[in-house]
């Protein structure tokens, strides 16, 4: 990709609204770049190098930037919303495979899944406020309601332990399963999500002491979560079995509806008008769009290589969820429910 | 392009899924789960460059032979037996689970401090714009260091006695490449993917590096009698530049071995004042009995008893205590 090609790219961004509000980011993490793709036309756009090894995205707390997290450089790379266009580079970042602002914006969390620790920082200029090095695989996260816990799973030892956001210490660490990975707090507060991708099931976690509480059968290699944004429903990837679930948490959680999507289907995210759910398929170098209604696979766009984190660029004002996943603000409200 | 992308991802992915897939899901080896995904594409590399050879490159050696059929033939079987242990992953997946965790140590141990690999791009911008320029610039990096640990390996003692299994075939075909001692090449790709992580190179770009480096290391240990003309022979490492290298040593040029190390550019080898243009064609092989033994040899054989010579290059008292001569 040229110059002249970039420059095109963001002045067809920054032109309108309708523009950045058609483009899908998606995370080629084993080619260190990204690719914007128009959902419209369900192309790829243009392709950007970032870094190393990129792997997850996230919307700050303002709405203004998306950050990149590059692994193997030691850095985030923070993006214009409006424009998806590069603005600068925070270094000293050890490792931020998953990142994630709590609920309040106050907190900004990684989970340094190659280094052992999990980094809890001070939003406002990401200022270190403590390093917690603990034994596992630190991949995912998600938050309590009032900002007050993050939650992080440990893929290689099988446990999820709970960290208090203000002190930086281990609240609890408990067995959960093989191969933690996804990991979701309800709307109620009071229940954990965690994807076995060990095994072929979901587990239900008690937020207060890390008891498991519950499980459901879903799909060989149960994997990451996304909120369906009705409060109640979210959808789970399989990577091994090639599958994505809808889970219906009210009451006792149960699969709803699966569709296939073979590739390892990784993250997820959801087009605005809640019509299809884009979910990134490592193994094919492609995205699957599956149409909601349905539960079909209705289309797919080419991208790089090991294609993992996706974000929805969104016309709406955003914010970032407790699950430590950017959502629309009206769905976050309606989460809270 | 893409449909033909798109046809060797789905092949991957099918075999993967299919093969590797349920295999470490079922005991619980999900650590594992990308390196596997990436060690399909390996094989199916291997199976891709095996038929680049055996196809490609072997129609030139027998349309151009620079060496005629004779007695020596017998002995580039067990070239084969490396070839195909190389190139199907077997003898790399042993190095890889070998070495894996130590790379991962040091990487770690460096990461930790707060050290991040210097990027060619931050100071080469233009680069991170160009996946092509990209490519050719870790390349040539990656050769750079290459030409040194093969300098290396003839300079120390110790693992010439391990190197010298690559020099003593008799005879240098497109198969010669992968004649090495598994400690050799185990040795050469912990230094190399060291060194490319130190200068950034990405995982993917690392295989089609591989690969392609691979592909001209063997074609030129290739026994055709071919010529890429005065420039080409200083832009990319060819059979006759290469065939230098493995020549038989004589009283007048005993160390006719120490030159044209290059893997790929012989720019190294001018640049370091190691390259040799003289047009001229030699017998290959050793000057040497114990060496020029190995020949006739199988792999398990070649493999125990060039340990024995690296067993007694490392440790003195072997030396000793082996029987005089």
């Amino acid at each position: 990709m040229n110059r002249l090609s970039i420059a095109a790219l963001a002045f067809s961004l920054v032109v309108g609204g309708a523009a950045r509000a058609d483009s899908v980011i998606i995370l080629n993490s084993d080619e260190a770049s990204y690719s914007i793709l128009s959902r419209s036309t369900r192309t790829e756009v243009v392709r950007l190098p970032v870094g190393r090894e990129p792997h997850h995205l996230v919307l700050s707390p303002d709405g203004k930037d998306v950050l990149i997290g590059s692994t193997a450089t030691n850095e985030l790379l923070v993006l214009d919303f409006k424009t998806g266009e590069r603005k600068r580079v925070v270094k000293d970042i050890l490792d931020p495979y998953h990142l994630a602002f709590s609920p309040d914006g106050k907190w900004f969390v990684t989970a340094a899944y190659r280094l052992d620790h999990v980094d809890i920082y001070h939003a406002d200029g990401f200022r270190l406020a403590g390093r917690i090095f603990i034994d596992g695989l630190p991949s995912h996260m998600a938050f309590d309601a009032e900002s007050k816990t993050v939650f992080v799973t440990l893929q290689q030892s099988g446990r999820v332990a709970a960290f208090d956001l203000a002190t930086q210490t281990v609240k609890w660490n408990m067995p959960v399963g093989n191969a933690p990975a996804g990991i979701v707090m309800l709307p109620d507060d009071k229940r954990l999500l965690v994807a076995l991708t060990g095994e072929d099931r979901i587990v239900t976690v008690d937020p207060k002491d890390g008891s498991v509480q519950g499980t459901l059968q879903t799909g060989k290699g149960a994997h990451n979560f996304w909120p369906k944004g009705d409060g109640r429903h979210y959808f789970l990837s399989n990577r091994v079995e090639g599958t994505v679930s809808l889970i219906d948490t009210r009451d006792e959680p149960k699969v709803v509806a699966s569709v296939r999507v073979p590739g390892g289907p990784d993250c997820m995210d959801i087009t605005p008008d809640g019509r299809e759910l884009w979910v990134t398929q490592r193994f094919l170098r492609r995205v699957a769009i599956v149409d909601i209604d349905t539960m079909k696979v209705v289309g797919g766009v080419p991208v790089g290589k090991s294609p993992h984190g996706v974000f929805m660029m969104k016309s709406t004002a955003t914010v970032t969820a407790g699950t430590g996943m950017p959502v629309r603000a009206a769905s976050t409200a309606s989460d809270r429910k | 392009m893409r449909d033909l992308l798109d046809i060797w991802v789905g092949a991957q992915a099918w075999l993967f899924e299919t093969l590797v897939s349920p295999v470490l899901f079922h005991f619980g080896l999900m650590a594992w789960y990308e390196p596997g995904y990436s060690a399909v594409e390996f094989v199916m590399l291997g199976v891709v460059q095996i038929a680049v050879i055996a196809i490609g490159m072997r129609y030139f050696e027998r349309r151009w032979p620079l060496e005629k059929a004779g007695r020596d033939d017998g002995l580039i079987m067990v070239d084969r037996v490396y070839t195909l242990l190389n190139k199907l992953g077997v003898i790399p997946l042993a190095i890889f689970i070998l070495t894996y965790p130590l790379v991962q140590e040091i990487e770690l141990a460096v990461r930790s401090w707060g050290y991040a690999p210097p990027r060619l791009e931050r100071l080469l911008p233009w680069i991170g714009d160009n996946a092509l320029a990209s490519f050719l610039v870790y390349f040539v990096l990656y050769d750079f260091a290459a030409y040194w640990l093969h300098r290396g390996q003839h300079a120390f003692g110790w693992w010439w006695a391990l190197h010298s299994l690559h020099h003593s075939q008799r005879r240098m075909t497109v198969w010669t490449d992968d004649r090495n001692h598994v400690i050799d090449d185990l040795i050469v790709t912990l230094a190399l993917v060291l060194f490319s992580q130190f200068v950034g190179v990405q995982p993917g770009e690392y295989v089609v590096i591989l690969m392609v480096g691979r592909l001209i290391e063997s074609w030129s240990h290739a026994n055709v009698d071919m010529s890429f003309g005065w420039l080409g022979e200083r832009l990319l490492v060819g059979p006759r530049f290469h065939r230098l290298h493995h020549a038989l040593s004589t009283p007048a040029e005993r160390h006719i071995q120490d030159h044209n190390f290059a893997p790929v550019f012989p720019i190294w080898d001018i640049l370091f004042g190691t390259a040799i243009y003289d047009g001229k064609t030699r017998p290959t092989g050793v000057d040497d009995a114990v060496a020029d033994a190995d020949n006739g040899r199988g792999w398990i054989v070649q493999q125990a008893t060039v340990f024995g010579r690296f067993a007694r290059a490392v440790m003195p008292r072997l030396r000793r205590r082996a029987p005089a001569r």
